[in-house]
């Protein structure tokens, strides 16, 4: 198992760094902590004449608290952010998504913006980041624009990048006050894989009384679903009723699809058990 | 077993330092100048003949010494292209056409291992598809595309030298058990119980992937430097291989990074030393875990069991078992005979009817993996064991213990069974997870069950091993035996047998690694049969050294042989410490000088009964037995499907424990192996394409999977012609994992699960079926 050889190319900066991407279009591709790009390139599944280290760019690599939340540069590592007091604190169930992957060398190494911008249908990190609402910052050659992460995910493995464009960082607002958010992953395999399928749930109370309820999932099809539609939930307590209601919503906005890890029979039933749990769980905890 | 001293202590393994301090010497690690590294190109076809292949550009690439074609191997002098242990079916690399997905095509030698790979993208290739098999159900019909036009026996082992050159069709053994009228039982019977089990194809994992280094010597003599669990075999099929006398090759294995089976007969050295002796420079091949999955598999197993029941006894069981042995037979016949012949169980039937098949197909090469089978038949029969105690209303755990097969009684195939402790092993099991301890009323959606498996398993026979032990004149010794440490810790087995039998401390005795320039010729290491073979052979080399002792004291000391004893590394007369002399001494007197030694050597080699074909009997079909339970308590979430295994116990009659700690780790070791295959591993092949190849989709049992209670049980009933009475470890905990887990569930939930791996999914679709739901098919 080795690389074909290729030249790294280290820009000082995000304008350079597009310039060599547009300049080598389809024979370049951005490296970050290359977790997976090195495997990928390893096993000869891929390859790319240039690589375009953005370990290179300075400041890439940094959380920093805002007043209406924080935003956590692309090359912060996994391990970073799973340890960061500023986002345990705030954002625990960020650290608590980003804690489940892999293993400890692969979170020293691996960075949030190449998660997010290799696009694996079964990252546990989008369902908690999509709870929140979170944003992505993209630099290119127009210069920088910003879209939600919901608008990201564009596909199997595919996103939003365009031709010269770098992922810079994503933006998490803060969490609602009076919210408690939780990230669920269910193994259908080992204790180690893969998730069959992630829920995150947020629910937002004022005075004891509900006043949002959000959700995300991943795993279960090409991109991962940010649920619509539960503004009803708003003063209703999470009775069968209800419960039946918000199952059945999730139900109609997921298209899971068969893979190792479940049928499509399987994956629906999880949704609706993983969903229903996340939701006691914050009521427990509540 | 009074009086032992080093015999039944737990030591610590002789190669734990070496190992945790990285000092070990692997294949990997050995360097040679000019050694060329190894690249292969692989089929993209289930089937295909090959019309076309152009190696110009990728010969024409810089640093590359050879790029090497099966034709090109057909070519060399002398070589036969082909190999195998039971066929020569194998070819060294594709000659005419592939036969699976991942069959070796064509390989290049270059300067480094990215030189390698970057050649091979460079090879173009021409395929024309041919009809291919998949099935093993469907590949045994005569209508079926055939995998080998012909079968060619390869006549390596004296326990395989009933195979048959078969006629046109894909199975490439039958065996055949019958005893009694199986017929008229069924028509008797109260009852009658049919189902099928599958088990599927899985991997091996072991740590270090196979890896193979070969050169010429200043002689032009083979040297191998090979992660095999068989040198002498390794020697023996490359010098029929390429016409070389077993003098011109040497084989040496250091230590491996595991085998479980995977590493047994040849592999990468028939390809490999193709490749030194074209180039006459050192060569070495180390597989990528990509091409493991590619190279050998646990064979996929399905069979069909029918029991009949008589006023609550088994009066006649009938087993058909298929084995899916993949493109090439590998050992696979020998599976199927071994452990076609244990598929009615460890149990007293009068009416047995067994027809165990090998059959070819498009998938990757099965072969042995540890359990060698027995696994995938106790799957079957001892999953029906609850099945018919439960729909009967028998306790489950009496259900076995009455039918259980008694000291010298007659096995299915007529053999009277000896130091065979099933009975305790089963009542042992019951114990330690409370069985008859009453069960609380379960609600909600996490339900417990508990569940009892058991089974056995028989070593190969015949198989040989051969020993020398040389003792030093200050009283130390060296072993020279071709058991390979693979972490199973022989080298330190052997330590304490040699050194309890001389009298010496357990560190004065050195064992030498399988050097076949050196080291006598052992079967396998494999099929827990390296303690009693080699364990007897390196013991009775020690005795004839210790009868050359005695010779000189007895003369000195004017005393009787027979009242001489070994210990403490001196000779001396039975009560009488103070009259003896020290082994240097001894030598001393005998040799006049210390700059001396004494060898000796013995084999070890126990014999079989022939077996009659048509019946499967034999008077000895084998040497000992070792049998197995397992004993487990299980979680199942309802709504998930999930299983948690709660608890977990692995009790195996392993003989008298030379090393009590060591069969406590295989005994647990196997079952944390077998945990893994029983609720999650599996090969997924979608056309004869592997879709999980790879580590990050094929999962093994991680320490987060673990049991929160897990516990091995040694049984030690002990064999009279094992050395001390030791028999082996190393499968025993395998054996009936999956069963106790399968068990546990019903137990817990009322459903049966018949197909391994037990998924989430399986699990929930079960309970769904049972609730009368409507599943969509998958």
């Amino acid at each position: 198992m080795t690389i074909r050889s290729f030249d790294l190319l280290q820009p000082r900066s995000l304008a350079e760094a597009s310039d060599l991407l547009l300049k080598h279009r389809d024979e370049a591709r951005p490296i970050a902590g290359g977790t997976t790009l090195v495997i990928l390139m390893k096993q000869r599944a891929v390859h790319y004449p240039y690589l375009v280290d953005l370990q290179s760019i300075p400041g890439l690599n940094r959380i920093a608290k805002e007043v209406d939340g924080i935003r956590i540069g692309a090359l912060v590592t996994h391990r970073t952010v799973e340890l960061s007091r500023l986002v345990r604190n705030s954002f625990p169930v960020v650290a608590e998504a980003f804690s489940t992957i892999g293993n400890v060398r692969v979170r020293e190494t691996a960075s949030v913006g190449g998660n997010l911008a290799h696009a694996d249908y079964r990252l546990d990190p989008p369902p908690a980041l999509l709870l929140l609402k979170s944003e992505v910052t993209l630099f290119g050659p127009g210069g920088s624009r910003v879209i939600p992460l919901k608008d990201f995910f564009t596909g199997m493995y595919e996103t939003a990048l365009e031709a010269g464009e770098i992922l810079v960082d994503v933006k998490i607002p803060n969490m609602p006050t009076g919210s408690k958010a939780v990230y669920l992953r269910h193994s259908a395999l080992s204790a180690n894989d893969w998730p069959c399928l992630g829920v995150a749930a947020l629910v937002s109370k004022e005075n004891g009384r509900v006043r949002e309820l959000r959700l995300a999932l991943s795993g279960l099809a090409a991109t991962p679903v940010s649920v619509d539609g539960l503004e009803f939930v708003r003063d209703c307590s999470f009775d069968d009723s209800v419960l039946d209601r918000i199952l059945g919503i999730v139900d109609e906005q997921i298209a899971p699809f068969y893979d190792l890890r479940g049928s499509e029979w399987y994956k629906r039933r999880m949704a609706r058990v993983f969903v229903r749990r996340a939701i006691a769980q914050l009521e427990s905890q509540a | 077993m009074a009086n032992l001293a080093v015999v039944g202590q737990s030591v610590y393994r002789k190669d734990a330092n070496p190992k945790v301090t990285g000092k070990a010497l692997h294949v990997g690690n050995i360097e040679m100048p000019g050694m060329l590294q190894v690249a292969v190109l692989r089929s993209p076809y289930a089937h295909a003949r090959i019309t076309r292949i152009d190696k110009s550009k990728a010969a024409g690439l810089e640093g590359v010494a050879l790029v090497m074609t099966g034709v090109d191997v057909a070519k060399m002098p002398g070589v036969d292209p082909y190999y195998g242990p039971a066929f020569r079916d194998q070819p060294i690399l594709a000659v005419d056409k592939v036969c699976y997905v991942g069959d070796p095509v064509v390989a290049v030698a270059a300067r480094d291992q990215r030189t390698a790979e970057d050649a091979l993208q460079l090879v173009e290739v021409d395929y024309e598809p041919l009809p291919a098999v998949f099935d093993v159900l469907e590949a045994v019909r005569p209508e079926s595309p055939l995998v080998h036009e012909r079968h060619r026996p390869a006549k390596a082992f004296a326990d395989l030298a009933h195979v048959k050159a078969g006629q046109q069709s894909n199975i490439c053994y039958h065996f055949k058990l019958r005893t009694g009228d199986v017929d008229k039982a069924f028509a008797d019977a109260d009852r009658v119980f049919e189902d099928t089990f599958s088990s599927p194809p899985a991997q091996h994992m072991p740590m270090e992937p196979h890896v193979t280094l070969v050169y010429l010597d200043e002689q032009e003599r083979l040297n191998v430097w090979t992660a095999s669990q068989s040198p002498s075999y390794v020697r023996t099929e490359l010098s029929n291989t390429f016409s070389i006398p077993m003098h011109h090759i040497r084989v040496r294995v250091p230590y491996i990074g595991g085998g479980y089976g995977a590493k047994l007969y040849a592999k990468l050295e028939p390809l490999v030393t193709a490749l030194a002796l074209i180039t006459k420079k050192p060569v070495r091949y180390a597989l990528t875990r990509e091409e493991e999955f590619l190279t050998i598999t646990k064979h996929k197993v399905i069979t069909k069991i029918k029991t009949a029941i008589k006023n609550g006894s088994i009066t006649a069981r009938k087993c058909e078992v298929f084995w899916d042995t993949g493109a090439y037979a590998e050992i696979g016949p020998r599976i199927g005979h071994k452990s076609g012949y244990t598929a009615a169980g460890p149990y007293r039937i009068p009416n047995v009817w067994i027809d165990s098949y090998c059959v070819y197909t498009n998938h990757v090469p099965a072969g042995a993996f540890r359990g060698f089978g027995v696994p995938q038949v106790i799957w079957a029969y001892d999953s029906q064991m609850d099945i018919i105690a439960r729909a009967i209303g028998e306790d489950p755990v009496e259900f076995r213990l009455k039918p259980a097969l008694e000291e010298g009684e007659s096995f299915a195939t007529g053999t009277l069974v000896r130091s065979f402790g099933i009975k305790e092993a089963i009542r042992q099991a019951a114990r330690a997870i409370e069985w008859s301890k009453p069960r609380p009323v379960q609600t909600g959606t996490k339900l417990r069950g508990k569940g009892i498996a058991a089974g056995v398993k028989a070593v190969l026979t015949p198989s040989i091993s051969g020993a020398i032990v040389i003792m030093n004149a200050d009283g130390t010794a060296n072993v020279l035996s071709s058991t390979v440490e693979m972490g199973q810790g022989s080298e330190t087995t052997m330590g304490q047998i040699v050194a309890e039998e001389l009298g010496i401390a357990f560190d004065q005795v050195h064992i030498v690694q399988p050097d076949t320039d050196v080291t006598p010729y052992d079967t396998i290491t494999a099929g827990s049969r390296s303690t009693y073979h080699m364990g007897n052979a390196v013991r009775m080399a020690a005795v004839k050294i210790k009868a050359k002792l005695f010779e000189v004291v007895a003369a000195k000391l004017e005393a009787h042989p027979d009242d001489l004893v070994a210990g403490g590394g001196r000779i001396f007369v039975r009560g009488m410490a103070e009259r003896g002399m020290t082994i240097s001494e001894i030598f001393l007197a005998k040799f006049g000088s210390l700059g001396t030694t004494l060898a000796a050597e013995a084999v070890c080699q126990p014999t079989a009964g022939h077996m009659d074909p048509e019946t499967g009997q034999s008077e000895k079909c084998t040497e000992y037995w070792f049998p197995s339970a397992t004993a487990a308590e299980v979680e199942v979430d309802t709504e998930t499907g999930q299983v948690k295994v709660l608890q977990l116990f692995s009790v195996g009659d392993t003989g008298t424990a030379i090393n009590p700690r060591h069969c406590e780790q295989q005994l647990l070791g196997a079952a944390i192996m077998h945990l893994g295959l029983t609720l999650f591993e599996e090969m997924i092949f979608d056309e004869g394409q592997l879709v999980n190849g790879s580590l990050l989709d094929y999962q093994v049992a991680s320490i987060k999977d673990m049991p929160e209670s897990f516990r091995p049980i040694v049984v030690e009933v002990p064999h009279e012609t094992g050395p001390f009475g030791a028999k082996g470890a190393g499968e025993t905990g395998a054996l009936t994992v999956a069963p106790a887990i399968a068990n546990a569930i019903q137990d817990a939930t009322g459903v049966r699960i018949r197909g391994l791996p037990i998924t989430p999914e399986k699990v929930l679709r079960a309970l769904a079926e049972k609730k009368g739901e409507a599943l969509p098919q998958d």
